[in-house]
């Protein structure tokens, strides 16, 4: 049986979209204020945002923290 | 009087192997992580709050392959883990295509626009460093992603075993990373030189 934390297969999928959209829109966000000098504290907090979604979601960092040595 | 044989620990098996390699992984990616947080260092106090002179339009295009390239290898890594490996194989090519066409972007295209060159200045010295370091780790995760077409299309990963492609996959969204670090840093922070 699957364990209750790891999504199934076409919910993988589907998070895999929802999160490059995600990453899409703050890209054309991070060039908006990038081409209007808009202060550049907001592109660092972007950049951390994605960087954070993509260890997360994409490289799955939680699973060097599990115990059982399984593929999801 | 003979000596007790402690009972074999599973240190061999596949799940064990997983664990310790997933650990060396991370731990590689940090040792990279810290020499790209070098170069972005090297950046700011090069050029403080100026940036190279460059096509920001370039730089969105650019940025926006390597995302769409990160779509495609965790779309991948998940088909091999559902048993799926022609979506695997689709993907991985897509990945891999779109990678070099991240190369040709940077090297072939905004490499060839540069008003400067490599030894004119600090905003050469910071630009052809960071993209060129960039790009040979994207080189090099081509030829990672290369390898791992080759073996699933001999079939050598299975919906339960597929480690090389895990590690792959990581790897180039490492490289993803550093470049949503970088992106900013070059195109878009601070005033034109």
């Amino acid at each position: 049986m699957e364990p209750k934390t790891s999504p199934s297969r076409p919910d993988e999928l589907r998070r895999g979209v929802l999160v490059f959209v995600f990453l899409a829109i703050l890209t054309a966000i991070e060039y908006f204020i990038g081409t209007h000098e808009l202060p550049s504290i907001l592109l660092w907090v972007i950049a951390l945002v994605k960087a954070g979604l993509v260890i997360w979601y994409f490289m799955h960092l939680k699973r060097a923290f599990r115990e059982e040595g399984e593929h999801e | 009087m003979s000596a007790e044989v402690p009972a074999l620990k599973p240190t061999h098996s596949y799940a064990y192997k997983l664990r310790t390699q997933r650990i060396g992984l991370w731990l590689f990616i940090l040792s990279d992580a810290f020499m790209f947080g070098g170069l972005l260092v090297t950046r700011f106090y090069l050029l403080g709050n100026r940036r190279p002179d460059l096509d920001q339009f370039v730089g969105l295009i650019v940025t926006s392959v390597l995302l769409i390239s990160s779509f495609f290898m965790n779309r991948a890594e998940v088909h091999i883990s559902q048993g799926n490996r022609r979506g695997f194989i689709l993907s991985t090519l897509i990945t891999m295509l779109l990678g070099l066409g991240f190369l040709a972007g940077v090297i072939g295209v905004e490499w060839r626009l540069a008003h400067f060159g490599p030894a004119d200045g600090p905003q050469g010295a910071v630009f052809y460093m960071m993209t060129g370091m960039h790009a040979f780790h994207v080189i090099t995760g081509v030829i990672f992603l290369a390898i791992i077409l080759r073996n699933g299309l001999k079939g050598h990963y299975s919906a339960e075993r597929h480690w090389a492609v895990e590690a792959a996959a990581n790897y180039w969204h490492f490289v993803d990373v550093v470049w949503i670090f970088f992106y900013p840093a070059l195109y878009l922070i601070g005033m034109a030189l």
